[in-house]
């Protein structure tokens, strides 16, 4: 718990002449106008105070709720001060009263003739003149200082200087080798040059991307009920790269906003338009698609307008805003934006839904590339052979030709069933040749459970035309497509069906002798694979039978294939007709040409299904794309999915700038807007949030609310300074990171006189350096880098670190196991761990992370029990507090002083003083005695996967790992100082 | 302070008395308190998860006997939406169910056969029947119950009752949850079910579990003594006294605070959670279930102990309920794991004067259909979701014992006499706590936020 603040925050921003937008709004924003705002017109309320003239209106018979320079006059005054508690606003029923000093503001105010403005931050940014020789974030604060009568403290010494900065640039802690250098560099540069060696580090880009992430609510699985992993890691990645590469910030919003509708919009482009894929996602069976693809969209407009605008236009879904002068109309103009995508209202159990984009990572693009030139080589190898295949076409006789790549399983003539393959995530294809005398009706080729509601998948006849499926639920969990071409009897016909495995109808083939042919989709919803619950799937391959047990086709069958490949077309005219020109050529590259040319051409086959699985391998990321037939938006009354209203068109909010000239009425022309110079939100909004990431809270502390109901900023000059110097610089946010961080404000020491601490507890007047406990997977993330244990790997797939077992188990449904990760991915940074949103990692839980369920920007610390038992019991900092100890013994020196003091300089950066110094020695002879029992000091030892030092008695090693986890526990460690 | 700050120091670097200085200067300064007298301090709520057939237990209707297997009228159904699961169903046959009922306790409280304990606790009961909700699935149902909407990311309602009123007792968290597998097919659940949403993280229900550690990481580590956590914790405040002398920030004493708080936390759990102190009348009471850890019948003695400590809101979450199919069977097993010990916490808490103070829940997140999902014979039906109407009952603190509020139509799929909305129940549920639902608010993103959200009203008919 904090100390109670001697002064409110309202008294400490006080100053002589009352100004609308800071004294006067936040009464009318937080008293007035849940009744008297833009939603007064639903409730026939006739007094609105959200606008100058509403509320300098007549309201009849000569009354006016503000008459400037009157008072007493004002029936705004007259009724905040009935002696008539009836009569007296607000009403009780409100819960709301006005303090004494709320209506002398609101007298005051109205006497100096009620002065209205336009909410601040509607306001363009206007950058204040600041002289030379200081830094203008110096002279801004100084200025406030100075009104206080306050002078900022000493600069905090270098020590806590390079700590405070690797914390902040890269989230870990300097080294003690990066200590010494940066105290050995008396250059006056020195400072300058280790924030330039931080920006440059790769850490930093994580580090940037971990607040990222929450705001963005990235998450590993759907989240509700069911909660199944999605595959999204390919869009944290871009971001990380993003910031490493100090892509202009209004790239980067543009390219997550509308990345696919930039002309000739790159791989990552698309990948960045995942930022509005990172929502939750419901796949549970009986829900209402429509229903929740509206939430999905709300919370696009949710999230998109808390990141870029730190505006909650989320308050209008139901009704217009009560605070914001956002009409519910508008609302649903935002909403339109996001409205057009083709995707599912229910969503796939496991994977990801539609739309996706295959996102190779740059190994595999690697790959990919090498391939490709392999196979160019091998095309011109297989050459130069078209004399001799025209003998050979002109004389030899005709055969089928079936491809050989892939090949899965050819049945031999009579075989009628052989053990099966595939799931529906799978890419096969399987062909078969068939006759009937009657109109063919039956199975042609089936893998089926044996019941009526059965899951598998198969090519039927049913009464002289194809069927085809693939089922994980035959209600509702399918994708079933019948096909009008009427198929003759008494003739023979060739079939083939290739499965792309993305579980989409459009996935799937059928070609009847050569020809595809058209679909009739008659259920395109699977989002389940057939091991779905932990099921067994384990049915054959049926050819002429399908499930149960009359079923069998009314003809006759052959030569059934299967191969674990999507055949091509031209493959599939070449089976089907042995006269075809592709058909002869390659069956003589299969078989008479030369023996050059036949491995050249084998080889080339080989490559071309290399390329085809690694392809299929790739890493699928959801990203946004547009419905080809635009989808009709219309206004959700009451915000309920089924309740439409008005049909609207895509727009922005009045109060804001228009859209500008010739911008598409679609995302890109939002990007446009949302980044061009009239928005006076989005740079604001940016270095408040890197403001807060460097000094523990925003110059607005609402750093999710610039509307009314916001803070209004401690220093707007400052604010609109650091805004305007962010566009000038070219958005680069490096340099908005390092300005901050080269000024006298962040460089001053966080140690405050008592008097100071109580009259600022906040520290708003920033007459102090920041003092905050570090975010919670910076904690986890130190842990790991003072111990040595870090694995700074860059990216890839989330990895699952030590979890206490049970954790999923007691609360999920039967499939999902928590599978520890092995070796150096469970010392990975906290960015990496795997997010389940129904069972997120304890620790971060525990230290307040951000839930990633919804879009959070704000942080928050709070300081618990749970928080103590976690830093001192989890076993990761067991863990890491013996090798920290490893470290102390082996690197700190021969002798107890010296290791302690490499200790100290590991954890804290610094040297002890002498009372720390005795403490932690007492508490060193302490453990040394404790741990004279070697069962317990090897038990104690045997935290984690790893292995205690060999070349170290269990006893001293204990003993040092003991003290090193008080040393980890402090909360000098804990905090940035 | 000044002054404080050197003494501090010196007792930091000296030693003795530390924490317990510490303690003094800086104890929690709750500021919460009730709005006006409460007739209970503390909650325990059976959550019943998965949606237990009101129609099996609690809802009588004799009148469906002779409906068996004939289609739902369309006058009831009135085209009201269903879960995809039945929207594409061709019938909707009538499912009577199969149960006996009989009346009990002083006032006739109909009850089902399967809940012979329940019945002895009739007296004590108030039987609500005309319960309804908007959510038609599990996760938005039972978000709803905990937050009071839907959609993820507001405060659950124990977090609501701690910011509301503080703790009661200095070694324990003041919101503590369980959770207990059914026999039945069992929903998912999720951690965020009783987070604090934007209240702050020290209002969060903390779980306890039936594994080696109650609360996660509350023991030491292997081959580390309590004796030497103690030692361990002494240097620490020490340590961190040094630095609250030097910098100032009151923070660190509440850091200090903490890892004293974790410290009782060890000491105190694992006896609060190791029923073998308990006689052997207790295990007769709850059932044959409660010897084994993690049912619902231990839980519910470890629910009894947490309130005699003065835990302000536990919960306990019992899966299994979702019925689609083979409900018959389904549903006596569940019965036979909770009605026991569900009845014997009643009467425990009685026999402790605990009963007066302490307000008990029991319900889940809605009701089920009449007609049948699935196939409908003599012996065997399931049964959909249905929020349209169910049962619940709350019991103790201020509450009308023996009383059966509220009903529903002849096939229990409307309400027709007095409805009691989700936003209700928190409100009256608050009000039993001496708060006033519409005043217990936080503000959050420019918005004075509610349990209530901007509806509720205190069921006054059901309190004494």
């Amino acid at each position: 718990m904090r100390a109670i603040p001697l002064l409110a925050a309202s008294a400490v921003l006080a100053s002589a002449a009352v100004e609308f937008n800071r004294d006067v709004r936040p009464i009318l924003a937080d008293k007035c106008l849940t009744c008297h705002g833009t939603d007064a017109v639903n409730k026939r309320i006739p007094l609105r105070l959200d606008s100058e003239a509403a509320a300098k209106a007549d309201l009849g018979s000569g009354r006016r709720a503000i008459v400037p320079h009157q008072p007493a006059q004002s029936e705004l005054i007259r009724r905040v001060t009935a002696p008539d508690r009836a009569r007296r606003m607000p009403p009780a029923a409100t819960g709301h009263t006005l303090s004494e000093a709320e209506v002398e503001t609101l007298r005051t105010w109205i006497e100096e003739g009620a002065k209205w403005e336009k909410h601040w931050s509607f306001i363009p940014p206007r950058r204040t003149a600041t002289p030379p020789g200081i830094h203008p974030i110096d002279h801004l604060v100084r200025q406030r200082l100075d009104r206080e009568g306050l002078r900022p403290q000493a600069p905090a010494s270098r020590e806590t200087l390079i700590r405070r900065a690797s914390l902040d640039i890269t989230g870990l802690p300097p080294s003690p080798a990066e200590i010494a250098a940066f105290l050995a560099d008396r250059s006056p540069k020195a400072y300058e040059r280790l924030l330039d060696r931080l920006l440059a580090s790769p850490r930093y880009g994580e580090r940037m991307a971990a607040r990222w992430l929450d705001a963005a609510r990235y998450a590993d699985t759907n989240g509700y009920q069911f909660d199944g992993e999605r595959v999204m890691w390919r869009w944290r990645d871009w971001v990380i790269d993003a910031f490493n590469a100090n892509q202009r910030f209004d790239q980067f919003v543009t390219e997550q906003i509308a990345g696919d509708l930039l002309p000739g919009a790159t791989l990552n482009q698309r990948i960045a338009t995942g930022f509005n894929r990172n929502h939750r996602a419901n796949t549970e069976d009986g829900i209402i698609a429509d229903e929740y693809a509206v939430e999905y969209v709300v919370d696009r407009v949710e999230t998109a307008s808390t990141v870029f605008l730190g505006l909650t236009l989320g308050c209008a879904r139901c009704h217009n805003h009560k605070y914001d002068p956002v009409t519910q109309k508008e609302f649903y103009q935002f909403f339109a934006f996001f409205n057009n995508v083709p995707e599912l209202g229910r969503a796939m159990k496991y994977g990801n839904s539609p739309p996706v984009v295959a996102a190779p990572t740059r190994e595999q693009q690697a790959q990919l590339k090498s391939l490709n030139a392999k196979i160019a080589a091998e095309e011109r190898a297989v050459q130069g052979y078209e004399t001799e295949y025209r003998a050979w076409d002109a004389s030899a006789p005709q055969a089928r030709w079936t491809p050989a790549t892939g090949l899965h399983k050819a049945f031999a003539p009579g075989e009628k069933e052989a053990a099966g393959g595939f799931d529906n995530d799978d890419r096969f294809s399987f062909s078969i040749w068939f006759r009937a005398d009657a109109v063919p009706d039956g199975p042609l080729f089936t893998r089926m459970t044996n019941s009526e509601h059965g899951r598998g998948y198969g090519l039927y006849a049913r009464n002289g035309r194809f069927h085809a499926h693939v089922t994980s639920d035959y209600e509702d969990d399918a994708i079933r497509i019948d096909y009008a071409e009427p198929l003759e009897a008494g003739r023979l016909h060739h079939a083939v069906f290739t499965y792309d495995g993305m579980r989409m109808a459009s996935g799937l083939k059928l070609y009847l002798n050569g020809r595809e042919i058209n679909p009739n989709v008659t259920k395109d919803t699977l989002y389940r694979p057939f091991r779905n619950a932990g099921r067994a799937f384990t049915e054959p391959f049926r050819v002429g039978a399908g499930n149960g047990k009359n079923s069998s086709f009314n003809g006759g069958v052959e030569d059934a294939r299967v191969w674990s490949r999507v055949l091509a077309a031209q493959e599939i005219v070449a089976m089907s007709n042995p006269t075809s020109s592709n058909a002869r050529r390659w069956q003589y590259l299969d078989q008479f040409a030369s023996p050059a040319v036949r491995t050249a051409w084998k080889r080339l086959a080989e490559l071309r299904f290399e390329r085809e699985r690694l392809e299929h391998s790739f890493p699928t990321v959801m990203v946004m794309a547009e419905s080809p037939t635009p989808k009709q938006t219309h206004l959700l009354i009451r915000g309920a999915y089924d309740k439409k209203g008005e049909v609207v068109t895509a727009g922005v909010p009045a109060v804001l700038p228009a859209l500008p000239d010739g911008a598409p009425p679609n995302r890109l022309g939002l990007a446009r807007w949302m980044v061009s110079p009239e928005n006076p939100l989005l740079a604001r909004v940016t270095v408040n949030r890197v403001w807060q990431m460097l000094f523990g809270a925003g110059l607005v502390r609402t750093a999710e609310d610039f509307g009314l109901q916001g803070e209004w900023p401690s220093h707007p000059e400052l604010l609109d300074w650091l805004a305007t110097e962010l566009v000038r610089s070219g958005w680069d946010l490096k340099h908005t990171v390092k300005q901050i961080m080269m000024s006298r404000t962040y460089q001053q020491s966080s140690r405050a006189p008592e008097e100071l601490v109580q009259r600022d507890p906040d520290n708003r007047l920033l007459a102090r350096g920041p003092r905050v406990r570090l975010a919670a997977e910076m904690l986890r993330d130190q842990a790991l880098a003072v111990s040595g244990l870090l694995h700074e790997k860059l990216g890839g797939p989330s990895v699952k670190p030590y979890q206490p077992a049970g954790l999923w188990k007691d609360l999920i449904m039967q499939d999902m196991e928590y599978v520890q990760s092995q070796g150096p991915d469970l010392y990975r940074r906290g960015l990496y761990t795997f997010w389940k949103r129904t069972v997120a990692p304890p620790m971060m839980l525990n230290f307040d992370a951000a839930n990633r369920e919804a879009c959070v920007v704000r942080e928050s610390r709070t300081n618990t029990p749970l928080q103590a038992l976690n830093l001192m019991n989890d076993v990761t900092f067991v863990e890491a507090a013996r090798f920290t100890a490893q470290r102390m013994i082996l690197e700190g020196g021969a002798d107890r002083a010296s290791r302690l003091r490499h200790g100290f300089l590991r954890v804290l950066g610094r040297a002890p003083t002498a009372s720390e110094f005795a403490v932690v020695e007492g508490s060193l002879a302490y453990h040394f005695d404790y741990f004279a029992s070697e069962d317990a000091a090897r038990r104690y030892l045997s935290a984690g996967d790893t292995r205690p030092d060999p070349r170290i008695a269990p006893r001293e090693l204990a003993a040092y790992a003991a003290v090193a986890s008080l040393l980890m526990n402090l909360d000098e460690a804990v905090t940035k100082e | 302070m000044t002054q404080t700050r050197r003494e501090l120091f010196r007792l930091a670097t000296g030693g003795i008395g530390f924490t317990a200085l510490a303690d003094r200067l800086m104890a929690d300064p709750v500021s919460a308190a009730p709005h006006f007298a409460p007739r209970a301090k503390r909650v325990i709520y059976l959550f019943q998860h998965g949606g237990p057939s009101q129609l099996d237990l609690y809802d009588y209707k004799p009148a469906l006997t002779r409906l068996h297997g004939t289609e739902l009228p369309d006058s009831v159904r009135m085209g009201q939406r269903l879960t995809g699961m039945t929207a594409f169903q061709a019938k909707f046959p009538t499912a009577p169910s199969i149960f006996k009922y009989a009346q009990y306790g002083p006032d006739g409280m109909w009850l089902s056969e399967i809940l012979p304990h329940t019945a002895q606790v009739a007296g004590e009961i108030c039987l609500i029947r005309s319960m309804h909700t908007e959510a038609i699935n599990h996760d938005p149902a039972v978000t709803f119950f905990q937050t009071g909407f839907q959609l993820a990311g507001r405060p659950s309602i124990g977090s609501w009752i701690s910011y509301g009123l503080g703790s009661e007792c200095s070694d324990l968290p003041s919101f503590v949850v369980f959770v207990s597998q059914g026999k039945g097919a069992s929903q998912a659940l999720a951690d965020r079910q009783w987070g604090s949403g934007f209240l702050p993280t020290r209002y969060q229900g903390v779980k306890f579990r039936a594994a080696a550690d109650p609360v996660l990481y509350l023991s030491n580590p292997d081959g580390y003594s309590s004796t030497a956590r103690r030692r361990y914790l002494d240097d620490l405040a020490r340590l961190n006294g040094i630095k609250l002398a030097d910098s100032g920030d009151p923070e660190i004493a509440t850091r200090i605070n903490q890892y004293e708080m974790a410290f009782k936390m060890q000491s105190s759990v694992p006896g609060l959670t190791d029923l073998s102190d308990e006689p052997e009348s207790t295990f007769r009471m709850y059932g044959p279930d409660s010897r084994t850890p993690g049912s619902y019948a231990a839980n519910c003695i470890l629910a009894r102990r947490l309130a005699e400590r003065g835990v302000r809101f536990v919960q306990l979450f019992h899966r299994g309920w979702d019925q689609h199919g083979s409900l018959p069977r389904d549903i006596r097993l569940q019965c036979q794991q909770t009605d026991q010990p569900s009845a014997a916490l009643i009467t425990d808490l009685k026999q402790r004067g605990l009963l007066d103070d302490t307000l008990v829940i029991w319900g889940g997140e809605f009701g089920r259909t009449v007609y049948s999902q699935g196939t409908l014979t003599a012996a065997d039906y399931g049964r959909d979701h249905h929020p349209r109407c169910f049962a619940m009952w709350i019991a103790g603190g201020g509450v009308r014992g023996g009383l059966t509020y509220g009903a529903t139509d002849d096939f229990s799929y409307n309400v027709v006499e007095n409805p009691v909305d989700v936003h209700d129940l928190h409100a009256t549920v608050l009000h039993c706590l001496g708060m006033d639902h519409t005043r217990l608010t936080f503000k959050f993103q420019g918005r004075h936020y509610r349990l209530t959200d901007v509806k509720g009203r205190v069921v006054r008919e059901l309190l004494a």
